[in-house]
Parts: structure tokens; sequence; C-alpha cells
């Protein structure tokens, strides 16, 4: 075990909500009487919808199927009727179907032990494609499907189970760590069986229970403990924390949350797809923050209910995290297999909005993880000069927030660069609008 | 649907620093007041005038402004911060309308003009108070005794510094600034005495040293002066405030100081018919404006470079001109010129800093910048 360790450059300090008492172990969440699941809630195309309204569905039942690259397969999470397929708002912006399933009839497979099924007889297609029939995605956001992220990749040098919680009220991945050690180790197994890496890595920032199941494989696997200074929990930011000699290059790694390693686990071993996942609630607004083990088009609502409402009146609904997540207005926003958390934020956390002008005070280039100057890209943006601030570093923008979050003039910092990156992946380099002189600063 | 009332949308990041720019400003502007309160016990509540005048004109120069501008500032804190720099700077005894119109001139003018908080190159309360200096030169040099220290009011008498500049060379060739305030007459003030003595004795005399009159009221504030460079002890512990609650950068400030006190350390005992290495960095450093300039003024973040190579250049030019001006120049002075000369150049310390100092974006820029 090494004492905790952290990246260079930038980065801010959050203390508020970063740590909260957790109670017993993970609960289920209840069964929501309707569950709404998006067809898209990966990186690619919506998956095509392949039940009709009315239709009875079986629990794990798969309702859509993967339609094209980086597309997955969708499952119902509950028992049903299917009662309705509408147009519905993504979370993360844009539209895709989603299919409403009223809870009805028992649970015929899942709720059941099933067998141990025996993988390790199984091949390395065999488990891609298993994965991929039960639509297995990576848990953090875009939700690549595994089958894709992994489909190509053999012998990466470092596989790294990314348990590092640097943004507030997270807790998801640290309790399914805790929790499900032994569950969680052996989807780890799978996934070394199919990369077969060099070296294998479990970062997390607080410490785990010498008892904990893994604890026993010391050799194959490290541990790596890191502060939680944020973006700590960011591919670069990451690597270069674990990897003393920063060399390597950030395509020879692969990093996965311990939920996808649960949901491999649970994918492989207990042959079920990907139709659960554990969900923190939190956030000053919660009544009793907690973690959940919620099924995939559970209403936000619900889980809010669950963890005891609201203690005052929200100010901000916000899932998967309060500095790179999203800010959802409607409590039956489903939870699709990326949403780590939903968060309610109290007029206190958010504090004032209101913006001012720049003072040029530099604290946005000090806490720039990537050592890029925000302020500078952000005047060239305003001036219209995009490809200007490409050359100078927007590219390698990580939209990770911590400009945005330090700035004491709440400039929209995060907001331009995002579209901006948006806009720059769509479209061919711009030609700049004619340079007003040299002296944009 | 469900929804619950009143959410607000919008992009990540959903929370923030607690730290605003109004919190700054008006943090940076009560820090002051330990200093402007002294001032007031030291003169008495008539010198509190000057400052009310000149925040009132800085107040009504903005309120202007941003009507013109459509847009409510007066709460930014920043108007009202300047009118306390240069009412800070002013002698006691002036007549009311210089303060509120280099108040005027520096809110309207220097910041308002160029488009308001955060588009002025030039720090606006330096900007009014050389104004003043440069249009009202007799005025903004009566300085007045303390009541505490005179016994009188209104007796006027120069500053310590403005004291020793007129003195030196003259008669008094050769010996120490504090030794040449003695000699032409300056007044020292019992508390002075009595902590000087007391020092030499516990401190000073083991080791074979001894301090001199005078430096004990410098520290302290009781000598003539403006409102805001009385005290360097007030000064300074508001310094230590700014540092740790990061209100300031520590780079900008302590390169001036360090720069400023080097040179007087080498050439400073020059003017005065002395060798080199003989100056009088003590001196130097707690009299005038030299200090309230350094940490109140000088790191003003709008008009300052914001990477730490650029504050270090900064520094370093606004310390070595203050020296040059001090020392070789009209006035006694110089630091307030000091800054605003290096204000000028900040753009092209940031222009230089984005080429020498950020060479992963200069490697990605090819040679425009």
């Amino acid at each position: 075990m090494r004492s905790s360790r952290t990246f260079r450059h930038g980065g801010i300090r959050i203390e508020a909500g970063l740590d909260w008492e957790r109670r017993g172990p993970v609960q289920n969440a209840f069964l929501p009487n309707g569950a709404v699941i998006l067809l898209k809630q990966h990186a690619g195309p919506q998956a095509r919808c392949v039940v009709r309204r009315g239709e009875y569905v079986r629990e794990g039942m798969v309702i859509g199927r993967a339609d094209g690259p980086l597309s997955a397969n969708v499952h119902s999470s509950i028992p049903g009727v299917v009662r309705d397929i509408r147009v519905a708002a993504l979370p993360e912006g844009g539209h895709a179907e989603a299919v409403v399933v009223a809870l009805e009839g028992s649970f015929d497979r899942l709720g059941r032990k099933g067998e141990r099924y025996l993988w390790e007889s199984m091949g390395r297609t065999e488990i891609l494609t298993t994965l991929k029939d039960r639509g297995v995605v990576d848990t953090e956001a875009p939700g690549m499907p595994l089958f894709d992220l992994l489909g190509d990749r053999r012998e990466v040098g470092l596989l790294v189970v990314n348990a590092v919680e640097s943004e507030p009220y997270l807790r998801a991945e640290t309790s399914l760590l805790e929790d499900k050690g032994a569950e969680v180790m052996e989807g780890l197994a799978i996934l070394r069986d199919v990369l077969s890496p060099k070296r294998t890595v479990i970062a997390a920032n607080r410490p785990l229970a010498p008892a904990w199941p893994g604890s026993s494989e010391e050799g194959t696997v490290e541990y790596v403990f890191l502060e939680a200074r944020y973006p700590q929990d960011m591919p670069r930011q990451l690597l270069e924390a674990i990897d003393e000699s920063r060399k390597r290059p950030e395509s020879d790694a692969i990093i996965l949350r311990p939920s996808t390693a649960f949901a491999v686990y649970e994918a492989i071993v207990l042959a079920k797809p990907m139709v659960e996942r554990y969900v923190s609630v939190g956030g000053g607004a919660i009544k009793r923050p907690a973690v959940l083990k919620a099924r995939i088009g559970t209403p936000i609502g619900d889980l809010i209910e669950e963890c005891g409402g609201f203690r005052g009146p929200p100010a901000r609904l916000v899932l998967r995290g309060t500095l790179r997540g999203e800010s959802v207005h409607d409590l039956d926003t489903p939870i699709t297999k990326i949403t780590s958390a939903v968060i309610a934020l109290d007029s206190n956390e958010i504090g004032s909005l209101s913006k001012t002008p720049c003072i040029r005070c530099g604290r946005c280039s000090e806490v720039c993880p990537e050592c890029l100057d925000p302020d500078l890209l952000f005047r060239l943006i305003e001036h219209g000069l995009r490809g200007r601030a490409m050359e100078l570093g927007l590219d390698e923008c990580t939209v990770c927030g911590s400009c945005g979050y330090i700035c004491p003039s709440r400039v929209p910092l995060v907001s331009a660069f995002s579209s901006e990156k948006a806009i720059a992946a769509l479209s061919p380099p711009p030609i700049d609008a004619p340079a007003r002189g040299e002296s944009n600063r | 649907m469900r929804r619950a009332k009143a959410l607000s949308m919008g992009d990540a990041p959903f929370i923030f620093n607690k730290r605003t720019s109004a919190s700054l400003i008006w943090g940076t502007a009560a820090v002051l007041l330990p200093s402007l309160a002294w001032g007031i016990y030291c003169f008495g509540a008539s010198a509190a005038m000057p400052v009310a005048a000149s925040i009132s004109g800085a107040l009504a120069g903005e309120a202007v402004a941003s009507g013109l501008r459509r847009r409510f500032t007066l709460w930014d804190g920043s108007a009202f911060l300047t009118g306390l720099l240069v009412g800070m700077a002013m002698p006691a005894g002036i007549p009311l309308f210089i303060p509120a119109i280099a108040s005027v001139f520096a809110v309207s003018v220097v910041k308002g003009a160029f488009g308001g908080l955060g588009s002025n190159w030039m720090n606006p309360a330096l900007a009014g108070i050389v104004f003043a200096f440069l249009n009202w030169p007799g005025e903004m040099s009566a300085w007045t005794m303390p009541h505490r220290l005179a016994g009188l009011a209104g007796v006027s008498g120069a500053t310590p510094l403005g004291f020793a500049r007129s003195h030196a060379g003259v008669a008094f060739a050769g010996s120490d600034p504090a030794a040449i305030l003695g000699a032409g007459g300056m007044r020292f003030s019992g508390f002075d005495a009595s902590v000087t003595e007391a020092l030499n004795r516990l401190f000073f005399a083991p080791l074979g040293a001894e301090l001199p009159n005078g430096y004990i009221d410098l520290l302290v504030g009781n000598k003539s002066g403006s409102l805001g460079e009385l005290s360097a002890v007030l000064i300074l512990a508001g310094s230590i405030v700014l540092i740790s609650r990061k209100m300031i950068r520590w780079e900008i400030p302590a390169s001036i100081v360090s720069t400023f006190a080097v040179l007087t350390w080498a050439f400073g005992g020059l003017p005065l018919g002395k060798g080199f290495f003989d100056g009088d960095v003590l001196f130097s450093v707690l009299g005038g404006s030299f200090l309230i300039v350094s940490f109140f003024m000088a790191p003003d973040p709008v008009t300052s470079p914001s990477s730490r190579a650029g504050m270090l250049v900064y520094g370093i030019g606004i310390g070595a001109l203050a020296f040059l001006l001090r020392y070789f120049g009209s006035s006694a002075e110089g630091i307030a010129f000091a800054v605003v000369i290096m204000n000028c150049a900040v753009p092209m310390i940031a222009k230089l800093d984005v080429v020498a100092f950020r060479r992963r974006a200069f490697k990605s820029a090819g040679t425009t910048y």
C-alpha cells in the first residue's frame, strides 16, 4: 500500500460534501411502478425498439437491439406491460425513444439465485459477445459499449479500476468496492482475461478495509490511494498519479469504474443483463443521503423520496456530478446505465450565480489541470477566434469544470469551452474572422 | 410530469467557490479600515473629511458611468475601494474638492471610459492619486503633523521622507536619514524615545548596535503623512490578511519589496554621500506610501499580470522604478508613478509570458505569439 499520491498541475480542493457517513450496506431501491427505459443509454445511436405497445415483457428481456457500432442492447429492468413507447428528453441533451414498462407479473429470472457460470473456459470472443448481448457499457459517460471499447484491445499496458470519486456527494463506486469486493475482483479477473494487461491497478481515494476480498491477490493487482483533489478521477490526472514515469501514452491504458467491473461480473458469471446500478443520492437538499441499488428506468424522484425527500426547497437537480454532470428539472427523469448520482443542491450550496466582469485574477489558469489559460481562451472565443483558441490548447481542455468552479466573477468559461469543442468536433477547422490587431492580450 | 419548483438550469459546474469578485473587493476595503481608524485617531475627526469626499466622488462617478452603461455596478465595491484608497493618500487638511475630483477622474475616466471594472489597464486609485499630485503639487505636499505628536492641530510639517530628502546632502552629508531628521529638528514622540531606549538596552546594546530614534514612530505611525501611509504596522498586518486569505498573490509585493530593499541597500547611501551597500533599507521601506501601494494597489488583479512569471517581472520592475524615482526623481513619492508605469507594461508582459513561459501553448501556436 502506498501513501496518497496525486497529479501535479492545477486542480481544486472541494471540502463540502466529499464525505458523509454511510449507514450499513447498500440497500436495494424499491421497484418502480413504471420504469422509463431509454433506448439510448450509451455512446452510439439509439437501440432499435423490438417490443410493441401492450406487449408483456419479462425482466431482463431485450427491448432494444443494438443498432450499429457503439450502440448497445437495452433490456427491460422489470417485468410488466409496455404501456407506451415515446420520445423522451435525454439528460445530457437531445432526445431518444423510451419504453415505459408498467410493473406487472412476477420475477421469474433475476429474483432467484442463479447458477454460477464457470467463465474460465470461455474464450475472449465469447466473453466479448456475451457482454454485447447483455448490454454492458462503461458506466462512465458517454457509456461506451464494452464490446467496442475492448474489442480490438489486447495486451494493454495498464488496466485501472478507477474508484476515485473527487466530486462532492459521489459515493457509488466506493460503496460498490466496499460491499461487493469479491464480485468486483471477479469482474476484474474476467477483464484481465480479455485484456491481458501488463499491470493492473485499483485506484481509490478512501482506504479499503484490511479484510477486503481483493487484498489477498496482492501481486497481480496493485492498490493505489490517491488524494481526493479534483479532478483526480479524470484519465490524464489518474494516469499521472499512478504512473511515476509518466511515459505511458494514454492510449496504452484502459480505465474502468468498479461498477463496470461489477456489471461484467453479473453479465458473465450470473448471466444477468445490465438492468441495475448503484446510484449515490445526495446533496444539501436531500434529507438522508444514501447509495441505492436502483433498476434502470427508475425515476429519480422515486429515489429522492426513498432518501426521505427534500430537506428544503432544492435549488438545482444534478445528475452524475456537480462539476461534470447535467442539470435536470424533471423528477421523472429515469436512471440510465451511466447515472452514477442524483444530487439535489440547496441554494446555499450554489451560492451567488450573478456574473460580474472578469477581474483577471488568474485563478482559472492556476487551477487548470491541463495548464491552459482559460481566461485567454474565453476572450479568443468571444472575439470569434476559435482557430487561435484551438492552437492555444482549447482542444486539450477536458471540460473538467475547475476554472468555472473557482472563478470569482462566475464567467461562463465551461459552457463556452464545451460548446466550442462540440462545434469544432462537427466542423472542419474554422477560418478565423480577421483578427482585431494582435492586441487580444 | 413531476417538477420541482423554481429549479435553476444550466451547464456544469453547479457548485462554486464561495469567493466572488465583490467579496474580494469589499474584503480588501475592510482590511484597510484599521489604518483609516488609526489615521482618524491621530489627526482628529476632521481627517475623515477628505476620505468621505473621495468616496462620495468615486460613488458618484460610478453611478454616472453605470447609468451610461445601463448596468448597475455600485455594489461590486470597486468604486468604494478606489475612493477609499484615493482618500487615504491625501494629506489630512487638503481642500475637499481635490480628493473628490481625483476620485471622479479615477472612476469615470481611468476605469469607466475603458469599459468599467476589469477593462481598465491602469489602477484607478493610483491614477487618481497621480492626477492629484500633478495638478495640485502644493496642496498634495502640505502635510500636517498628527495631533498627538505636535500637540497642536494644523501644525504643518514635512513627511519624514520629504524632510530627509530636502535636508540631505546640504548640511548633513554622510549621516543616516534618522540622524538628519533629529538634527533637522524633526520631533519624535515620547513613545518612540522610550521604546527605542528599551530596545537598545535589551537587544541592541548586547549586540554592539544602536537603534536611532525615529524608527518606532515610523513603524507605528506617529509621523506626518497621509492617512494610509501612517502606520506601517497596520498596513503589514493587513497584508498578512490579504496574503493568507489569498486575496492577493504574494509574488507581487514580495518582488517589489525585495527589489526595492536590495537596490536601496546597495545604492541608497550614495545620495547621502555614503558608499555602496550602506543604504537605510528600513527607513526607505517604512517611509512614505511604499507599503500601502505595494500591498493594496500594485497587486490589483485587473492591472497586474496573472501568471507567476509575469508577476515577478512586474514586481521587479516596480521595485526598480520606485527606487530610481525616489532617489533621483523630482518627488519623494516614486512608488505611485512606478506602479502606473508598470501597469502600462502589463499587456506586453502578458504577451511575452505566453511566448516564453507557456511552452506548451507556444509550441502549437507557431510564431504569432
